[in-house]
């Protein structure tokens, strides 16, 4: 019954999408569309100096907006630590890897790290920034985990990192609602040479904050979630 | 002039300044969330007369909508930073005592984060921002929920999780459609840039939109979590869920069908899905017997109550709802929070459990009658002005169509005053069986004083409190200008 | 371009039948992570929709680097700054989801919800 209820809703709802909304229509130039983002486009590399709009659309026209990301994933990985507390009964074997696993991912480590870095610190110049950047941060870790189970870290460390780099992304707002532009996140830095990797202002510290808050984000919800077990 | 953008970033910050120090200051967090909240209400009651005189438009970021993102704060967006600021305090007030334990700095950590996400959906001047902060409302909520770490808890946390999910799938369709048929997200740019949409798009944007909302302000049939999570969360949280987080959604539809779709056709609609809500929360409250579950479905007949009021599409109808708004956010406040602590004491949810604890805990249940009184609407208590203006306003609104509401509303009050006296009977039995209870902690009763003082006093400062609800109400029945955020 | 498989009908199909596929797990199924996978399929087909409202036929990315590229060449950069926050969101969602559901799995030992008592779907 309660299959058929649904199967009929869903299908109520395709036929909308399909024929009354009549689809999403792609324009074929973008003369043939009007947008705020079309808008952002022509603007973007002088007031942002950054060469990538979409970073500046992400971290300067809509920082609110990420900054309410970080938020999100602050609260994910908080959520899962709440949950999460007092599931951790020490296995009583430990499950490491062999050898060439665990030396291999502590090879890796720094590649991924050191990968992670560049993708940050170039996020106003290529595709990529602090939530991809940070991610990658996080993988590292996570091999690490995966193949030695012995492997600790500590948590107040990733809580006071995570913390710190929220206190500083907001820092980094207030100082611009305190300088001239009296304006939350505005950019009080020089804009520098154009793509080059100093340059757009306060974008690349913002991504750079972004990433540490995603890479520590990340690696205690893999890290809980492991140690759950 | 305070900037109305420290209302979020103060208890963003504080939230993360917590979990910086939690490990230094142990158990001392819960100061540092308190001065936060206060800040809070400074802010929010210092804006209050400057809005009065025209809303203010805070530019973040130095760009100018509708290419940035911007707050708007009207009456609506300061009126309800004020309740949401004072019914934080209060009730982190009575969490200080009620929330123990090595984690508690994560308690105020997501306490202050929810509150973040309050003050951001009702201020945003964003669609996209208003979903960011939506969800960081809502999955502070999720955990909130399941703080406790029982299996009920856990049990309603995933519940609401999975529907909460469903909804915020439906808003961002709504967005995605919104972004490409207008080309805009700022919601002042794309009241005017609406009506240019052909009328089946609009519909489609509206329904998705509402669906969506729908989840989170528990309008029926869209209900199904709330009295699971309400009944499960800690009574602290089940006051704040009750209290405002799903009067925000309400007041979002609310505001997005008057001024931003300008949709007023489809509001008979939801005066129809109101008076249901009504109905099915009161009947599904009268066969409860777990205290908790009563309150909240209760708390599912008052949101359906609130949203008849609010789509009367009259000035009068809203200004009624406002008022419904304020007494159900103190009177359900009190209720949770002294039913909180008769579980801690007793053990029990069962009220039949509770044969005469009026004599044990006089106080608590002393409040608990004035929860009741206002809740039902017994003058001379707020509740009781608030439910007159509602009917005069529906009756306003006129013909055999709202008549008939309105005798539905009165059935539904009728209900609600049969379970809640039916309550009030076992408290103030004369043979007791409950032995070794001892009245609540003072600072908890101390906040659900403060809170009853709304709903004692309120008529005092009926004049101001309608002045401020008037002017909501004609922020609400014009349709945002584009000139108003420049 | 104007065939059956224009882009358009492509990213319509698609993100259509994956929010609709999702949706369809959702409310059919009844463990809890296969309710999980429906909700990732669904949020996966909103964010489709969401970034194909950027897509200008024919244009690349919107990055200044190479020289000579115009903004009339590059696609509108708002729905990709947007769907980079639903993507976070939805995977803060359905990590806390994946917490949440191993807690109640120790507390209950199943995943069905029919078989957990308080879940009435």
């Amino acid at each position: 019954m309660r299959k058929f209820i649904s199967i009929l809703l869903l299908a109520g709802f395709v036929f909308y999408f399909a024929t009354l909304a009549g689809g999403l229509m792609i324009p074929s130039s973008s003369a043939d569309r009007k947008s705020v983002g079309l808008e952002i486009l022509s603007r973007a590399k002088g007031e942002t100096g950054a060469a990538n709009a979409v970073t500046s659309v992400v971290v300067l026209y809509r920082g609110f907006d990420t900054l309410g990301e970080v938020t999100v994933l602050f609260l994910a990985a908080l959520g899962i630590s709440v949950f999460m507390k007092g599931t951790g009964e020490k296995r009583k074997t430990v499950l490491d890897q062999s050898f060439i696993l665990k030396t291999g991912s502590r090879l890796l480590f720094p590649l991924m790290f050191l990968f992670g870095i560049y993708i940050i610190a170039h996020g106003h110049l290529t595709p990529g920034g602090g939530f991809p950047g940070g991610v990658i941060i996080a993988t590292g870790f996570f091999v690490i985990l995966l193949t030695s189970e012995s492997v600790h870290f500590n948590k107040t460390v990733m809580s006071v990192l995570e913390g710190l780099a929220g206190l500083s992304f907001i820092g980094l707002g207030v100082v611009g609602l305190l300088g001239p532009g009296n304006s939350f996140l505005q950019n009080f830095l020089p804009l520098g040479k154009f793509d080059t990797v100093f340059s757009a202002g306060i974008i690349p510290l913002i991504y750079a904050v972004v990433g540490i808050k995603v890479g520590a984000e990340l690696s205690s919800v893999v890290y809980a979630m492991k140690e759950s077990k | 002039m305070v900037n109305p953008i420290l209302l979020i970033i103060i208890p963003l910050g504080t939230a993360f300044l917590i979990s910086t120090l939690a490990s230094a200051l142990k158990n001392t967090t819960k100061y540092l969330a308190l001065l936060a909240l206060l800040a809070n209400v400074w802010i929010s009651i210092s804006l209050l007369p400057e809005v009065l005189q025209r809303p203010i438009n805070v530019i973040i970021a130095g760009v100018k909508p509708p290419v940035g993102i911007n707050l708007f704060v009207g009456p609506l967006g300061a009126v309800f930073s004020v309740i949401i600021s004072i019914a934080g305090v209060l009730i982190l007030l009575y969490s200080f005592k009620y929330i123990e334990g090595e984690q508690q700095h994560k308690y105020y950590t997501l306490f202050l984060l929810l509150i973040t996400g309050s003050h951001g959906m009702i201020l945003t001047g964003d669609v996209f921002n208003l979903f960011v902060f939506f969800e960081i409302l809502a999955i502070s909520s999720y955990i909130l929920v399941g703080y406790a770490g029982d299996k009920n808890g856990f049990e309603a946390a995933v519940k609401y999780l999975i529907l909460g999910s469903i909804g915020s799938i439906f808003i961002l369709v709504a967005i995605a459609l919104i972004y490409e048929g207008t080309g805009t997200l700022n919601m002042a740019d794309l009241a005017g840039k609406f009506s240019t949409l052909d009328p089946a798009r609009r519909l489609m944007i509206l329904v998705f939109f509402i669906t969506g909302m729908g989840v989170e302000a528990a309008v029926f049939p869209l209900n199904s979590w709330l009295p699971d999570a309400h009944s499960s969360a800690p009574s602290s949280i089940s006051a704040v869920l009750s209290g405002f987080v799903i009067e925000i959604a309400l007041v979002v539809i609310i505001k997005f069908v008057y001024t931003i779709f300008a949709m007023t056709e489809v509001l008979g609609f939801l005066a129809v899905a109101g008076v249901i809500t009504l109905l099915v929360g009161e009947f599904a409250a009268f066969r409860q017997s777990n205290i908790k579950r009563v309150l909240a479905y209760s708390s599912i007949g008052q949101i359906g109550l609130i949203l008849f009021a609010m789509s009367l599409n009259s000035k009068a109808g809203i200004n009624a709802g406002m008022m419904q708004i304020i007494n159900h956010t103190a009177s359900k406040s009190i209720l949770f929070l002294t039913a909180g602590y008769m579980i801690v004491k007793t053990g029990s949810y069962q009220f039949s459990d509770y044969r005469g604890i009026a004599k044990k805990m006089p106080v608590s249940s002393f409040f608990f009658v004035l929860g009741v009184l206002s809740l039902l609407g017994v003058p001379p208590f707020f509740g009781f002005f608030s439910k007159l203006n509602i009917i005069i306003a529906a009756l306003h609104a006129g013909g055999a169509f709202y008549i008939t509401m309105v005798f539905l509303v009165l059935l539904g009050t009728i209900i609600e005053s049969i379970y809640f006296l039916k309550i009030l009977q076992v408290f103030y039995a004369r043979d007791t069986a409950i032995l070794d209870v001892k009245e609540a902690p003072f600072l908890p009763l101390l906040s659900i004083a403060l809170f009853s003082l709304v709903i004692l006093l309120g008529f005092l400062f009926l004049p101001q409190i309608t002045s401020y609800t008037g002017n909501i109400a004609s922020e609400l029945v014009t349709k945002l200008q584009m000139a108003q955020v420049f | 371009m104007n065939g059956i498989l224009s882009v358009s009908t492509v990213l319509n199909t698609a993100s259509a039948g994956l929010i609709v596929l999702g949706l369809y797990i959702v409310f059919t199924q009844k463990n809890l992570i296969k309710m999980v996978i429906g909700l990732d399929l669904a949020d996966t087909g909103v964010n489709v929709l969401l970034v194909s409202t950027g897509y200008i036929k024919g244009n690349t990315a919107p990055i200044f680097s190479k020289a000579g590229l115009q903004v009339s060449q590059m696609v509108d950069p708002v729905p990709q700054a947007l769907v980079l926050t639903s993507i976070v969101i939805g995977f803060g969602v359905s990590a806390l989801a994946l917490a949440l559901i191993i807690r109640l799995y120790q507390k209950t030992g199943t995943l069905d919800t029919s078989k957990i008592r308080g879940l009435k779907w």
